[in-house]
């Protein structure tokens, strides 16, 4: 039904169908582009603000996970605005991360490890106040799974993943610096009811919800 | 805050007759549900928010996300007296964190909070609209216009005023009653 | 045939609207802005008087706001054989005695009275006036004349003629007008409400919803409400209409939940316009069926985001989306969804009526028809006003709202709330319309325009937007959630004083990359507050972080108040009676002095020092009580 369509991310000529979100296209071509939210065949969430690129005719960088690929689009993932966009956005989101990478479950499986490598950028952001609130205590009720709120990035691909494998026991809470994703009044797993069926850690893209060893 | 047994009957029985209303579970809804059970009971406590997860077949962490990110909803019980300091741009520049100050250390609870006996609570509201009056404060729905720190006190001794001689009413209603 | 029954409705109104002409009337503002200055108080005290004096023939009639709300309470009285009269500041008192004197009596009471609503030969109007000369009505005109509860009133004044001559047209021909009006969308952004509309026209489906969008939720703009309060009919025939143009049969109203008396009044409305056939199904014998119906908010200023707006109407928080898909092609409960302000639905009737060439003689080619303003702050007549687009600032300070109060100096308008910016004395000149006011990095906005004096820090107000916006953000996206959070904390830092020079820069350097990589509009407008005053006022930001001075003595941390000993009248206990933590003791030779560890910087002391000795006053940087104290000592 759709078409095969042919377009360039930096200079490489690619095809894909017409209408998939570029971020995807970029990362089938072995092309990185930083993410944290984007779940493959989900409306983009659009929430991370890292997977900036430039269109060629488009005035202002755009978040590949939300543009759909056409045919002869040129994409340069790199420039001057992408990577300072980028370099923002990564530091604001490490501001809000418990950093803690050689006692962390994540470690060498991490997305933000991934990143700070890729687009060289330090872990530690120099003139940003940390904003994690360290008081958040992590729930260790469960069995299997583990949940450290202090590292999470507010992706929101857990879940997702509980509602679709477990039983939907968490979502957003709050708003604002405030935001947290949590159970039901903000009780433990446990109590909650979870299933510890592990896809919660097995979509998290960080530290924050993992399998205990 | 601890809801008590009491509260919480309360809180699940409100909530199911106000749901006898919407036969539908259409989740468009969910809000004006939420909306009726905060005008009736003052706030929407966890009981509430399970039952109404259970009348739209949603898990209840669902409801919790809704009520905790919208302004209007509270979780814990609203005092007897509602303190309401207006925070829009007109107040403010005319002193509203002032007065906002002047109810904290009077009330000794920070804004969003109710005092331990439940008498007062405080909360920010945005623009009311009447910003020719600033600073405002908005006490049991009654507007006071340039409110300064010593008007604070006075609206709170008025108020005590108010309770001693009501308290005083009933006492001497009682002895009344004890006589008869 | 459909005229014909709209002629019958408009006869019924008009012999009603007569009927009431040839009638004393006496109309009170009851919007909110009259009510919490003692409007309702003042109608019992006329209705009372009224019963006193035996009059049994005068009509009391409730009316909303004319936009004079620095007179409110506002009464106008209509006695047949004088021109109608506004009366300003009444109270109950003044109240009984226009009853006697004027409606009894045939004592004008010119001493209270602001100027007349109509012209005639013996008394000024509001037109007379500067004001009235800047002022252009076209959606507030019949705001505070005609009585909101009334649909009859709305009918009388050529309310609902459009929709009767709309439905005599094609979708086509009322898109094709708005087209050529070029009306902008007066929520904010100013995007051309004519193509909104086609797209959404142009797009087939069975179910296609309209929405007013009166979540107005700028601290310190007010005109929805006033408009909502006022003229209820007026913004429903505008929904209407846009129900007509691209095919809804389904519209709601949200309203935010804080304005219990407009969601009265529009719910008042619907039910009226239903019952006289203006709504509802076959509107006036057509094959057109329109359903309203409200929805209030839950208080979250970023509802007003039209993506956050549908999914609260959808039962989630109110988080907004990427767009596109833009709710136009793919809105509420997925279907074509067209979403317009308040304001922005006012106008369509009149260009409907009288034409998109008229609406484009008002204002510039690119910016036609008026701009409503809801003006506060340190202004001598805060209130609202409705100008022609292309009116300056200037104008609208000096002539509309009569310049500073308290003979203060100007310092700023701050235009367009948390997504504005604030405007400097030299720019003053700008005309106010979309373009000219990015240009210098300032926004239309919603419409609220906060006067600033020399009193008024700069620093402060960004920082009081930011912490606005910040406490508003619905954290779904990194730079938003975290970026203005980490801005808001560099303010704080330096209006107490700790902040260091390159933390201007830097904040100027988040706040680019906020507004660029923002998922919504909130985001991407949160940092203007910001860059504006880092850009018209960084002395002010400097004086803080390299003095730390706060020059206009507002920054609480930066200031300290203090007792003139050689002023201070020593018998006079104004001051400690005022002190609200008992901060304020006598010396030795009675001159008040303030214990500095107990003080909480309220002002008090310094509102209650009598004029005439003016012995309290304010320095900063907080150094500069040593220095005072010294001289003392020595």
């Amino acid at each position: 039904m759709s078409k095969t369509v042919n377009l360039t991310i930096d200079d490489k000529q690619v095809s894909a169908q017409e209408g998939e979100m570029l971020l995807w296209v970029a990362l089938e071509n072995d092309i990185y582009i930083p993410h944290l939210c984007a779940m493959k065949d989900y409306t983009p969430y659009a929430a991370c603000r890292l997977c900036f690129v430039e269109v060629e005719g488009k005035k202002a960088p755009v978040t590949s996970c939300t543009q759909p690929v056409y045919e002869n689009m040129v994409v340069h993932t790199r420039s001057e605005r992408v990577d300072e966009l980028v370099k923002k956005g990564f530091e604001l989101i490490m501001s809000n991360h418990h950093l803690d990478c050689k006692n962390c479950p994540g470690n060498k499986n991490c997305e933000l490890q991934k990143i700070a490598k890729a687009r060289k950028l330090p872990l530690k952001p120099k003139k940003l106040i940390q904003q994690v609130n360290e008081e958040l205590p992590i729930d260790d009720s469960m069995d299997k799974i583990v949940y450290d709120p202090r590292k999470c990035v507010l992706c929101g691909k857990c879940i997702t993943a509980c509602k679709e494998n477990g039983n939907g026991i968490l979502n957003f809470a709050h708003r604002g610096i405030d935001r947290v994703i949590t159970t039901f009044g903000n009780i433990s797993l446990k109590e909650a009811g979870c299933l510890d069926c592990g896809a919660c850690a097995e979509v998290c893209p960080v530290g924050a919800r993992s399998i205990k060893e | 805050m601890e809801l008590t047994e009491e509260e919480i009957k309360t809180a699940k029985e409100t909530s199911q007759n106000i749901l006898e209303n919407y036969t539908c579970t259409d989740r468009g809804k969910i809000i004006p549900v939420l909306q009726n059970i905060q005008n009736e009971l003052g706030y929407v406590p966890l009981p509430a928010m399970q039952t109404v997860s259970d009348h739209f077949e949603l898990p209840a962490v669902d409801i919790y996300s809704i009520v905790t990110f919208y302004n209007q909803f509270r979780l814990i019980p609203p005092g007897k007296n509602q303190v309401k300091v207006c925070m829009g741009t007109a107040c403010h520049m005319r002193g509203g964190q002032i007065i906002l100050d002047s109810w904290e250390r009077r009330l000794d609870i920070k804004c969003g909070e109710t005092t331990e006996d439940r008498e007062f609570s405080l909360e920010r509201v945005a623009c009311v609209g009447c910003c020719t009056l600033a600073p405002v404060v908005v006490m049991n729905e009654e507007i006071h216009g340039k409110v300064t720190p010593t008007r604070v006190d006075g609206l709170l001794y008025s108020y005590q005023l108010d309770k001693e001689q009501e308290e005083g009413e009933e006492q001497e209603q009682k002895a009344g009653e004890e006589n008869e | 045939m459909n005229n014909e029954t709209f002629q019958k409705i408009k006869q019924e109104a008009l012999a009603d609207w007569q009927a009431l002409k040839e009638k004393t009337v006496i109309m009170v503002g009851t919007a909110t802005c009259g009510r919490a200055v003692g409007a309702v108080e003042v109608m019992r005290a006329i209705d009372q008087e009224l019963a006193n004096q035996g009059v049994k023939d005068a009509v009391l009639m409730e009316v909303g706001c004319m936009g004079h709300c620095y007179a409110e309470p506002l009464v106008i009285i209509q006695k047949p054989g004088y021109p109608a009269i506004c009366y300003g500041y009444v109270d109950e008192g003044t109240a009984s005695v226009l009853v006697k004197e004027f409606i009894v009596g045939d004592d004008l009471c010119i001493e209270f009275a602001l100027a007349a609503t109509e012209p005639n030969d013996m008394f000024p109007t509001f037109e007379d006036f500067p004001r009235g000369m800047v002022e252009q009505k076209i959606v507030m005109e019949n705001c505070g004349i005609i009585d909101p509860h009334n649909i009859n009133h709305y009918i009388a004044n050529g309310g609902y003629e459009a929709l009767a001559n709309a439905i005599e047209m094609t979708p086509e021909q009322v898109l094709q007008e708005i087209k050529n009006s070029g009306l902008r969308g007066r929520g904010g952004a100013g995007f051309p409400t004519g193509i909104k509309w086609e797209t959404c026209q142009n797009i087939e489906d069975d179910v296609k919803y309209v929405i007013c969008n009166a979540d107005e939720g700028d601290p310190g703009a007010f005109m929805d409400r006033a408009l909502l309060e006022s003229n209820p009919h007026q913004m429903l025939e505008g929904l209407a209409l846009a129900a007509f143009t691209v095919g809804a049969s389904h519209g709601y109203i949200y309203i935010r939940a804080e304005y219990p008396l407009a969601v009265e009044r529009v719910r008042m409305a619907i039910e009226q316009a239903k019952d006289k056939g203006l709504l509802g199904n076959s509107v006036l014998g057509s094959n057109f069926n329109l359903e309203l119906e409200i929805f209030q908010g839950s208080g979250a200023f970023v509802c007003g985001e039209e993506t956050a707006l549908i999914n609260s109407m959808q039962g989630y928080p109110g988080i907004p989306r990427h767009r596109p898909p833009f709710p136009a092609q793919a809105g509420l409960w997925n279907k074509p969804t067209v979403i317009n302000n308040v304001k922005t639905l006012s106008y369509v009737s009149h260009i409907i009526k009288k034409g998109a060439d008229w609406f484009k003689s008002i204002g510039t080619p690119e910016n036609p028809g008026t701009a409503i303003f809801a003006l506060a702050g340190k202004i001598i007549n805060t209130g609202l006003t409705e100008v022609p687009m292309s009116t300056t600032l200037k104008q609208i300070v000096y002539d509309v709202g009569s310049g500073i109060e308290k003979s203060k100096k100007f310092k700023a308008v701050q235009i367009g709330g948390p997504s504005g910016g604030c405007i400097p004395e030299s720019l003053l000149d700008t005309s106010i319309d979309f373009d000219s006011l990015s240009k210098i990095g300032a926004m239309m906005g919603s419409g609220g325009m906060v006067i600033l004096d020399e009193d008024d820090c700069m620093v402060e107000i960004a920082r009081f937007f930011l912490d606005f916006t910040q406490k508003e953000s619905c954290g779904k996206c990194t730079f938003c959630r975290i970026g203005t959070k980490q801005m808001l904390d560099i303010l704080e830092r330096i209006t107490k004083g700790e902040g260091v020079l390159e933390d201007i820069d830097y904040l100027g350097e988040l706040a680019q990359n906020i507004k660029n990589g923002s998922l919504c509009n909130l985001g991407k407008t949160a940092p203007n507050p910001v860059l504006s005053t880092i850009r018209h006022f960084r002395d002010e930001y400097e004086a803080h972080v390299i003095e730390k001075r706060c020059p206009a003595l507002m920054c609480k941390e930066l200031t300290t108040f203090y007792i003139l000993p050689e002023k201070c009248e020593r018998s006079c206990d104004a001051c400690i009676g005022s002190c609200p933590v008992e901060c304020i003791y006598s010396n030795e030779d009675r001159i008040k002095v303030i214990d500095q560890e107990k003080c909480v910087k309220c002002n008090s002391c310094l509102d209650a020092c009598p004029p005439q000795y003016d012995a309290v006053i304010k320095l900063s940087p907080v150094d500069m009580l040593k220095v005072k104290e010294n001289v003392i000592d020595e």
